[in-house]
C-alpha cells in the first residue's frame, strides 16, 4: 500500500462521504436567509406577511425571539437578526423556510424590509487618516489596542545611522472551501440539534447556546464531513437561524448558503495596513518599530485575537536591540473578520521580509546575509520576552539558500528571478480538552466529535500517534466521530492544533492504557501491543497475551477498556513588563519555513508565472510523511493566490463586488507548479514524540517568497498584496533602470 | 413539462423526465430528485466544476445544463462511476496516489479527468491533459497529487 493512500480515500472516490450540503430529513424545510441590502442604515420595518402567506412557509425575524426561545435570552452583544440598525450588507434581517428551496427563495423575497441607509464606512484608512493615537479611547471604531515595547525604540531610531521607513497594505482573502456552510436543525422539546460541517463540534455548541441563551447541555451537534475548512468552519455560522426556523417549523430544516452568499456572509480575513520603522547601525538592527491597523468588520470589542497574536508576526523572527508594537483592531462596515489559515501570518511575513530586503539593500547588504545574521536562534528571548524553544530557521535558510543559489546559476533569461521567504508559527493549544481511547480486543478507537476536515490531521494523523505509541498499524486504529452529548470535550480541528495538541491527549491515554494492560500482564518491562490472528496482543519481555484475555468480563461485555487523555492551554509566557496595552500571547512552540520561489514576470503585462517551488519545513518530528507532503503541497498553492490573485474587493458603499469564483480567482491546476518539499527534524516541539503542527506553516512564506523572486526579476519593489498584474507593471514603470539583481548575490 | 416519453438514463437505469420541470438542472435532479448526492454543489455558476459528471462519455458540467437538454442521453454520475473503465482506472490513481483531502471536489475531478482521458487518449502529454481541467478547482492539495494520479491513470490505459 502506497503510504498516500487514505483510510477515507475508498469513500470519497465514490462519492460516498456525505457533507454538510448532502444532509437531508424526511418532511424537512428548505431554509433562507433575508440578506441587508446596504452596509449601515436603520431598519424602518419589517413585514413577513407575504412570505409567511406563501403555501407551507415560515419566516422569522427579530420580534419572533422571544415566541421561539421562552425565557431564554440570547447574547444581546451579538443579535442574530439586524434589529433596528445594519451594519454590515448581508447581515442577516430574518429567515425562511418552505417546502422546497425554490419556495424558500420566493418566501425570502417577499420579505418586505424598508432602511434607511446611511454611509457605511469600509475603508481602513478612511477610518483613520492619520495614525490612531488616543489607544482604545480612540474612537468606538477601535475594537481592540495592543501595544509592547522593550527598550527606547525613540532614541534608538533618532540615533541609527539609517533608517528605513515604509508601509504596506494587504487585500482580504477568502477561505474558498469548496463546500459552503451547510447544517441540518431539528427542535424536539427543549433539545435543540444540529448536524453541521464544522471544525469544532464543541465551538458551535458552545456559540450557539450562547446566541440562543440556552444551557449547553440542551444544544447536541453533530458533525459531518468536511468539505474543506480553513478557518472559516470554526465557529458557528448558520447553525441558530436552521434551529430557530426548525423550532418556528416544528420541522427539520436544512440551511446552506449559495457560494455568492458564501463570500458575502462567510467570516474572512480582511484588509491592514502595516508601517515599519527600522534603524540599522554598523549592519545590526538597533530598533523597530511596527504598527498595525486590521480590519475586522464588525468584530465586538474584546472578541479580536487576532491583532495581539498575529502581530507579532510583523515583527518576524529577527533580533532587535529595542522594539515597539502596536496594533488597532479598527471596525468597518463588513461582515466580523474571520480567521483564514494562519490568519493574517502569510500578510506579515510578505511585509516584514520585503521590509527587511529594502533595509538591507539600504545598508549595502546581501538581504539574505542580513536576515541571517538577525535570526531567532533557541536560546534568544523574542521581543515580546519569551524564550525561544527548539528552532530550525536557520537550518532552513540554510538549505533554502542552496536551493536558491543552484536555481539562480541555472536561471535564464530576462524575466526571471529567484527568492527566498521565510517565516515562523507556533501550534496552538485552543482551549485544550480531551481524549477518550478504547481498546477493544481488535482494534483502537478514539470516540471524538470532530470529523476529518481533509488535511489528514485526525485520520492519518491521531493514528500514526497511537501506532508509534503502542505498536499497533494505524489500520487498526479506528475514530468513533461522536456528537457532543456523546464525546469528550475538545476545541476542534484548527490552528494547527490536532497532533500537537488533541494528539498529546491521545497519547496520553494510550501510556494509560498500556500501563493498566502492563499492570494486568504483570510485566516488569513497557508494554507493546501487535496483531496476532487478527487480534490484538499485548508483549512485555517475554510475557504475551491477547487483550481479549486481559480485559474483564464487564469491559468486553462494555466494548473495550476504556483510558482517558487531557492536554491544556498554553505552558508558556511573554514578559508581562513589556506589554503596554491589550493582550498579547506566548508561542507554544517554534515552527520554521523557508520557501525558494522561481518566477517568470511579462514586463509589460505585470504576470507572474511561478516556475518552480521548494519548501523547507522543520516539523520537530515527521508522524505522516504522505499526510506532512501533502499539507506543504496544498499550503503553497492556496498562498500563490494569496501573493498573486485573490483579492476581495469592497466598494465604497460596503459592497462586495466579486463575491464569485470567476472575479475572485484562485490557482488552478495549470498555475501550481511541482514543490520540492524537505523536512528539517529534531527541533522538537511540543507535540507527540516532539512533533509540531503543519497545518498553517506552509502557506506563511508564499507571498514573501514570490514578492522577493518578482523583485529579483524585475527590481519592481511591491509594497500590497496580492501582487496583481496591474500592481507589477505598474512597479516594473517605477522601478530603478539598473537590475538590482542576482548577479551581485549569486557570487 | 415537455416530452411525456422523455428519458435519460443515469448510471446504467432508465429515467423518466415527465415529472422534471423545464427549467430544472441536470444537478439539482442528480441530488434531490435520484439522491445521487455524490455529485457535489460548490458555485452552481460553473466556475469550480465540483458537479462534473460524465454524458455520454464526456464530462459536462451539471450545473450548467438543464436535464431536458440530455433527453435519450446517458450521465454517469460518481456513484456510477464504477461500471466505466476509465473513471474506475482513475478512482484506483487517486487512492493510490493520495490525491484527495477533504473530497469534496473528488467527484468532479475523477470523472473530468476520465472525460479527458477518453477525450485524448493514453497518449496525450500531461500539459494536455492538465489543459482540459482548469475549470476543477481544488482547495486542499495544491494539485500535485492529482497530478499524479492523472498521469498514473493515463499509464493504466497503456
Amino acid at each position: 500500500m502506497s503510504a498516500a493512500r487514505r483510510p477515507d480515500a475508498d469513500l470519497k472516490v465514490r462519492g460516498a462521504a456525505q457533507f454538510g450540503t448532502d444532509l437531508a430529513a424526511p418532511g424537512m424545510l428548505w431554509g433562507a436567509l433575508v440578506l441587508a441590502p446596504v452596509a449601515l442604515g436603520r431598519i424602518r420595518s419589517l413585514d413577513l406577511s407575504a412570505a409567511r402567506a406563501l403555501p407551507g412557509a415560515v419566516a422569522i425575524g427579530p420580534d419572533d425571539l422571544p415566541r421561539l426561545l421562552g425565557s431564554a435570552r440570547g447574547d444581546p452583544e451579538r443579535p442574530l437578526f439586524a434589529a433596528p440598525e445594519v451594519v454590515y450588507r448581508a447581515q442577516p434581517i430574518a429567515a425562511v423556510a418552505a417546502p422546497t428551496l425554490a419556495e424558500a427563495r420566493a418566501a425570502a423575497v417577499a420579505v418586505r424590509c424598508a432602511i434607511d441607509e446611511a454611509p457605511a464606512v469600509t475603508d481602513l484608512e478612511a477610518v483613520f487618516p492619520e495614525w490612531p493615537a488616543g489607544g482604545a479611547e480612540t474612537s468606538p471604531q477601535v475594537a481592540a489596542h495592543v501595544l509592547a515595547r522593550h527598550g527606547d525604540v525613540g532614541v534608538a531610531l533618532s540615533q541609527a545611522e539609517t533608517v528605513v521607513r515604509e508601509t504596506y497594505r494587504t487585500a482580504g482573502v477568502h477561505q474558498v472551501a469548496l463546500e459552503p456552510h451547510a447544517c441540518l436543525a431539528e427542535v424536539d422539546g427543549d433539545r435543540w440539534s444540529v448536524r453541521t460541517s464544522t471544525q469544532s463540534p464543541f465551538g458551535v455548541r458552545e456559540d450557539v447556546a450562547s446566541l440562543l441563551g440556552l444551557p449547553e447541555a440542551s444544544v447536541r451537534v453533530d458533525g459531518t464531513w468536511v468539505g474543506g475548512g480553513f478557518g472559516g468552519k470554526g465557529a458557528s455560522l448558520l447553525e441558530p437561524y436552521a434551529l430557530l426556523l426548525a423550532r418556528a417549523a416544528g420541522a427539520p430544516v436544512r440551511l446552506a448558503l449559495t457560494y455568492r452568499e458564501e463570500f458575502l456572509l462567510g467570516r474572512s480575513t480582511l484588509p491592514l495596513v502595516a508601517r515599519l520603522e527600522t534603524g540599522v547601525t554598523d549592519g545590526r538592527i538597533v530598533g523597530r518599530r511596527v504598527r498595525l491597523l486590521l480590519d475586522v468588520g464588525t468584530s465586538l470589542p474584546g472578541r479580536d485575537f487576532a491583532t495581539g497574536y498575529s502581530i507579532g508576526f510583523l515583527l518576524g523572527p529577527y533580533r532587535t536591540d529595542t522594539f515597539e508594537v502596536e496594533g488597532y483592531a479598527v471596525r468597518t462596515n463588513k461582515p466580523p473578520f474571520g480567521p483564514h489559515r494562519a490568519p493574517i501570518a502569510p500578510q506579515c511575513a510578505f511585509v516584514v521580509e520585503s521590509h527587511l530586503e529594502e533595509v538591507a539593500r539600504a545598508v549595502g547588504a546581501d538581504p539574505e546575509e542580513f536576515r541571517a545574521a538577525h535570526l531567532w536562534r533557541e536560546g534568544d528571548t523574542t521581543p515580546l520576552g519569551q524564550t525561544v524553544g527548539p528552532f530550525g530557521l536557520a537550518d532552513a535558510l540554510r538549505a533554502a539558500r542552496e536551493v536558491a543559489k543552484a536555481w539562480r546559476r541555472e536561471a535564464g533569461g530576462p524575466g526571471r528571478g529567484v527568492g527566498i521567504g521565510l517565516g515562523f508559527w507556533s501550534t496552538s493549544t485552543g482551549a485544550g480538552g480531551e481524549a477518550r481511547l478504547r481498546v477493544t480486543p481488535t482494534e483502537l478507537v478514539v470516540e471524538q466529535g470532530e470529523r476529518e476536515i481533509g488535511s489528514g490531521s485526525v485520520l492519518v494523523g491521531l493514528a500514526a500517534v497511537l501506532a508509534r505509541r503502542t505498536g499497533v498499524p494505524s489500520e487498526r486504529v479506528r475514530i468513533d466521530y461522536r456528537d457532543t452529548d456523546r464525546a469528550p470535550f475538545d476545541s476542534g480541528v484548527y490552528g494547527s492544533r490536532t497532533v500537537g495538541a488533541l494528539g498529546r491527549a491521545v497519547d496520553e491515554a494510550a501510556v494509560a492504557a498500556l500501563a493498566e494492560l502492563g499492570r494486568r500482564l504483570a510485566a516488569d518491562t513497557p508494554v507493546r501491543l501487535g496483531v496476532d490472528g487478527g487480534e490484538l496482543v499485548a508483549v512485555a519481555g517475554a510475557a504475551h497475551r491477547s487483550v481479549r484475555g486481559l480485559l474483564t468480563a464487564p469491559e468486553l461485555a462494555a466494548g473495550g477498556l476504556v483510558t482517558a487523555g487531557r492536554h491544556t492551554g498554553p505552558e508558556r509566557s511573554i514578559d508581562a513588563g513589556r506589554v503596554v496595552a491589550g493582550s498579547f500571547y506566548p508561542y507554544q512552540d517554534f515552527t520554521a519555513v523557508a520557501h525558494v520561489a522561481e518566477v517568470a514576470v511579462d514586463t509589460a503585462t505585470g504576470a507572474v508565472r511561478t516556475i518552480r517551488y521548494a519548501a523547507f519545513h522543520d516539523v520537530g518530528t515527521v508522524l505522516t510523511p504522505g499526510a506532512a507532503r501533502a499539507q506543504v503541497e496544498g499550503g503553497v498553492a492556496m498562498g500563490l493566490g494569496t501573493a498573486l490573485t485573490e483579492e476581495a474587493v469592497w466598494s465604497a458603499d460596503g459592497r462586495l463586488v466579486n463575491p464569485g469564483l470567476v472575479d475572485y480567482r484562485i490557482p488552478t491546476i495549470t498555475e501550481v507548479p511541482p514543490v520540492e518539499v524537505t523536512f528539517l527534524e529534531g527541533h522538537a516541539g511540543a507535540g507527540p514524540f516532539g512533533a509540531k503542527g503543519l497545518g498553517e506553516p506552509p502557506i506563511i512564506p508564499v507571498p514573501a517568497a514570490i514578492a522577493a523572486a518578482v523583485r529579483a526579476a524585475c527590481g519592481a519593489h511591491l509594497t500590497e498584496l496580492p501582487l496583481s498584474p496591474e500592481r507589477v507593471a505598474r512597479a516594473v514603470k517605477s522601478a530603478p533602470p539598473s537590475e538590482p539583481d542576482d548577479a551581485a548575490r549569486s557570487r | 413539462m415537455s416530452g411525456g416519453s422523455e428519458r435519460l438514463t443515469v448510471n446504467g437505469q432508465p429515467v423518466p423526465l415527465a415529472e422534471v420541470p423545464d427549467d430544472e438542472r441536470l444537478l439539482d435532479t442528480l441530488r434531490w430528485r435520484l439522491g445521487l448526492r455524490g455529485t457535489k454543489e460548490g458555485c452552481r455558476a460553473g466556475a469550480c466544476g465540483s458537479c462534473t459528471v460524465l454524458v455520454d462519455g464526456a464530462s459536462r458540467l451539471s450545473c450548467l445544463t438543464l436535464t431536458h437538454e440530455l433527453a435519450g442521453g446517458s450521465v454517469t454520475t460518481i456513484e456510477g462511476a464504477g461500471g466505466d473503465p476509465i473513471a474506475r482506472q482513475v478512482q484506483e490513481a487517486f487512492q493510490e496516489a493520495g490525491a484527495l483531502q477533504c473530497g469534496y471536489c473528488t467527484p468532479g475531478f475523477v470523472l473530468a479527468i476520465a472525460g479527458a482521458l477518453r477525450e485524448l487518449g493514453p497518449a496525450s502529454s500531461t500539459p494536455e491533459l492538465l489543459g482540459g481541467l482548469g475549470g476543477n478547482l481544488c482547495r486542499c492539495t495544491g494539485y500535485a497529487a492529482i497530478v499524479r494520479a492523472a498521469e498514473q491513470a493515463r499509464a493504466g490505459l497503456r
